[in-house]
């Protein structure tokens, strides 16, 4: 008759059986290539014998054939604990590893394997080819901190550009200076979708490139006690209704200052006028004209709301890529007088970020997933106080708290920001402390919304708002250039 | 013999209409390769393009997948699963092997859309081991009764038919053994958008006609009125894509309307927006975090535009009005 402690080990040898079984049956599946009933026995396997690596292997090699990296790196992370030995587990791990972009961590795994087993010829060849991608990598790393990164620029022989007699639209001068003669004519010929010949457009973006790379971080001005500035918001290729503006509010000028607030392209479909317009006047008017990055001037934006789609339309892939370098070259804030702090998105994840953090930031990039520099472009503010996670999936809404504290730590009367369409074309917050300004009335032909912008006296630093409605465009739709499915909601 | 009504279908306005179903399955292929939600099947009927979706269209895809779910599981369970299941424009719908994993199974799961979806589908189904087993699985014997254009088995049902030619729907129906005696429940999503209101209201009449105790949930369009529905209208048309039902999409009243005019006992409707905000909140944030929304106001305006509405029929008195969000 078996005893307590017979029964305990027969129902364990059960158990570790019936586990083979359906580990059998998992393999079984895993040949037949149905990886998703192979992972499902070798899990139940695992339920019943949680001490077989093989059966984690296995599921991992299931998870990889699957794409899920994650899960195969945990499965081979977990084989290994449970035997230091099982050389598969180093290969599996070493290859999720791989997979996922980690490859100094797969180096050090295949070259685990090689001591193991010096006469495998595989193993060896899997560790020198990762052996090289690291070194690739590290040697590209070394190069873009040198930053001799090679730039479209370097590529660019503008010069033997030729422009044809038949374009009859506005030409830059020798030297490629920008006259006000010049922008208006190229505002007309945009006004009546006209294309501006290539070669003055890589003149403008070349320079331009030049000019913001030389800027700060955070830009500091200082506006006299009679001078004045207008800080507009999102314009979103409403290529109109920033004309409309200019109609509204004077042309940019010495003694006419403008601030633009990001989010110059994407969704409207005159983003190319929009922008070599703004980037034209920067050049005129390099110390009375502002712009700041905003989330839009990226590449992942542009590339499924409309700009990268519209730049090849109209250019090139090479021209977008020049875009691209110019727009990380955009300086992320502005403050005026020491008072008011003008950034596109918001404030920040954390307390205790000052002036001199921001001045600091590295931004020849594109924004990482947290951090300073992506809080500037994302954030938004909330009513309530303290911060919460944001719904955009990215950053976080912060509240008249923290901006008070940010204010204070940085001796900050107000900020202002965009980022978000207004009904009214802006919008008052925290007590005064948080304006949001957007300037692209009626967003999207959809939304019905007013634009404004906001006027800045040097003499009070008291903003004054002003509103505008759409005026008609071209029937050219919003997102015409974008990933055709996106304006078509679902279906 | 009866002389069945000839119907003409212009081709090209067919044809962009079945296109939909692309839209549809690669908007959904994008969703869940980011983790909106888990479908594992969906990879055998289409591959990942490399092209990106804004995240609005992930997160209008994933409110629209979890809305009709939740109506769906519920009614399983009401009926505890005796009763069928019949989509209307199914497209390369995945939810036979869903319910499936989910013991959830109907006593029949039937599928309709046209003869060239479902010839691509049952193809698919074909030659994918992972697509074909489940449904061995279900069935009495080893082989399974598909032709190029049906699929037969006992509880699984797929239909090459026309929805605007009700006779012959009806005829294949009955010859996969449709029980209109059983609890059955209707799902269309942007399907009856494509008929005339004629032939919509013919539709969901023939429904309430045919069968006591039964549910249709209908996810489509609404609040069309507006400058946003102006521009989804002229949008599709460029793509030769007409909304023809588009006046039912007034609003949500409108939408219940149809089902009430049709002889339904009761009609319910929420926008997605609503829905969206209905579904377990969790799930959302997690969603939320998968990729970084640029307009919020855009989403809001989107869902807005879209609905859920279910009406039922309940002579068995099996508390079908419970089966809500």
């Amino acid at each position: 008759m078996a005893g307590a402690a017979d029964c305990g080990s027969v129902k364990m040898a059960e158990a570790e059986r019936s586990a083979e079984t359906l580990k059998e049956k998992a393999n079984n599946y895993f040949k037949e290539k149905d990886y998703e009933n192979a992972i499902k026995y070798y899990s139940e396997a695992v339920e019943l014998n949680p001490d077989n690596a093989i059966y984690y292997g296995n599921r991992s090699l299931a998870y990889l054939r699957t794409e899920c990296y994650g899960y195969a790196l945990a499965d081979a992370t977990l084989a290994l604990e449970l035997d230091k030995n099982y050389i598969k587990g180093y290969y599996r791990r070493a290859t999720s590893n791989m997979a996922l972009g980690k490859f100094k961590a797969a180096l050090k795994d295949y070259e685990t394997v090689v001591k193991v087993r010096p006469n495998d010829k595989d193993a060896k060849l899997k560790y020198q080819e990762c052996s090289k991608i690291v070194k690739q990598k590290a040697f590209e790393r070394a190069i873009a901190s040198d930053e001799l990164k090679r730039s479209v620029v370097d590529s660019l022989d503008i010069e033997s550009m030729t422009i044809e007699d038949e374009y009859l639209g506005p030409k830059l001068e020798e030297g490629g200076k920008i006259t006000l003669k010049f922008m208006k004519e190229m505002m007309g010929w945009f006004k009546d979708q006209k294309k501006l010949h290539r070669k003055c457009a890589y003149q403008i973006l070349v320079q331009v490139k030049e000019v913001l790379s030389k800027l700060p971080s955070l830009v500091e001005i200082t506006l006299k006690e009679t001078e004045k500035i207008t800080i507009c918001g999102d314009t979103h290729g409403q290529y109109y209704d920033l004309l409309n503006i200019f109609e509204l509010n004077g042309l940019p000028s010495e003694t006419n200052p403008y601030l633009f607030n990001g989010d110059f392209v994407d969704r409207g479909s005159f983003s190319v006028e929009v922008i070599l317009t703004l980037f034209g006047f920067k050049l005129l008017f390099p110390d009375c004209f502002y712009l700041l990055r905003g989330n839009h001037e990226t590449d992942n934006m542009n590339q499924m709301y409309g700009f990268e789609g519209e730049v090849k339309a109209k250019y090139t892939a090479q021209m977008f890529e020049l875009f691209s370098e110019v727009f990380q070259w955009l300086p992320l804030a502005q403050s005026i007088n020491g008072k008011v702090l003008v950034m596109h998105g918001g404030l920040f994840s954390e307390d205790g970020v000052t002036l001199d953090d921001i001045r600091k930031i590295n931004r020849n990039r594109q924004p990482p997933d947290s951090g300073p520099m992506c809080d500037l472009l994302w954030s938004d503010p909330q009513a309530l106080d303290g911060r919460s996670v944001s719904k955009r999936g990215v950053s976080c809404q912060f509240g008249p708290d923290v901006t008070k504290r940010f204010l204070e730590q940085n001796q900050l009367d107000y900020i202002i920001r965009s980022h978000e369409m207004k009904s009214e074309g802006y919008e008052v917050t925290h007590n005064g402390q948080c304006i949001t300004v957007f300037s692209a009335p009626n967003y999207c032909d959809q939304m019905g919304n007013k634009g404004a912008y906001i006027h800045l006296k040097g003499s009070d630093l008291k903003p004054e708002f002003h509103q505008f409605a759409a005026v008609p465009h071209p029937n050219v739709k919003p997102m015409a250039y974008a990933n055709s499915l996106m304006q078509m909601g679902m279906m | 013999m009866a002389t069945r009504q000839p119907f003409t279908s212009s081709d090209t306005a067919d044809e962009a209409v079945r296109a939909t179903c692309d839209d549809a399955s690669t908007c959904k292929r994008f969703a869940t390769s980011k983790g909106y939600w888990k479908d594992p099947y969906i990879q055998y009927f289409v591959r990942q393009s490399g092209e990106r979706k804004a995240p609005e269209i992930s997160r209008g895809y994933y409110a629209r997948v979890h809305g009709v779910n939740r109506l769906l599981d519920g009614f399983l369970r009401k009926t505890t699963c005796n009763c069928q299941v019949i989509n209307l424009g199914a497209g390369l719908d995945t939810t036979f092997w869903r319910l499936k994993e989910a013991n959830l199974l109907p006593k029949k799961y039937f599928e309709v859309d046209f003869s060239v979806i479902v010839a691509r589908k049952l193809h698919n189904i074909k030659t994918k081991p992972p697509l074909s087993n489940p449904i061995v699985a279900t069935h009495s014997t080893d082989l399974l009764l598909m032709d190029g254009h049906s699929l037969d088995s006992d509880r699984y049902c797929i239909i090459g038919a026309d929805l605007r030619d009700l006779p012959a729907l009806e005829e294949k129906l009955k010859k996969c053994h449709l029980d209109t005696k059983l609890p059955t429940l209707f799902v269309s999503e942007c399907v009856l958008v494509y008929m005339t209101l004629e032939q919509s209201s013919s539709l969901v009449k023939w429904v309430a006609d045919t069968f006591d105790t039964a549910m249709f949930i209908n996810y489509e369009q609404v609040n069309m009125a507006d400058r946003f529905g102006q521009i989804m209208i002229e949008n599709l048309q460029r793509r030769q894509c007409n909304l023809a039902g588009v006046e039912v999409c007034r609003s949500l009243e409108s939408q219940k309307d149809r089902f009430l005019l049709a002889g339904w006992e009761k009609a319910d409707a929420l926008d997605m927006m609503t829905v969206y905000n209905i579904l377990p909140q969790d799930d959302v944030g997690r969603i939320e975090q998968l990729e970084f929304l640029d307009e919020r106001e855009l989403l809001q305006q989107l869902l807005q535009h879209y609905c859920i509405c279910w009406a039922t029929k309940d002579k068995l008195s099996l508390g079908l009005l419970d089966v809500t969000f």
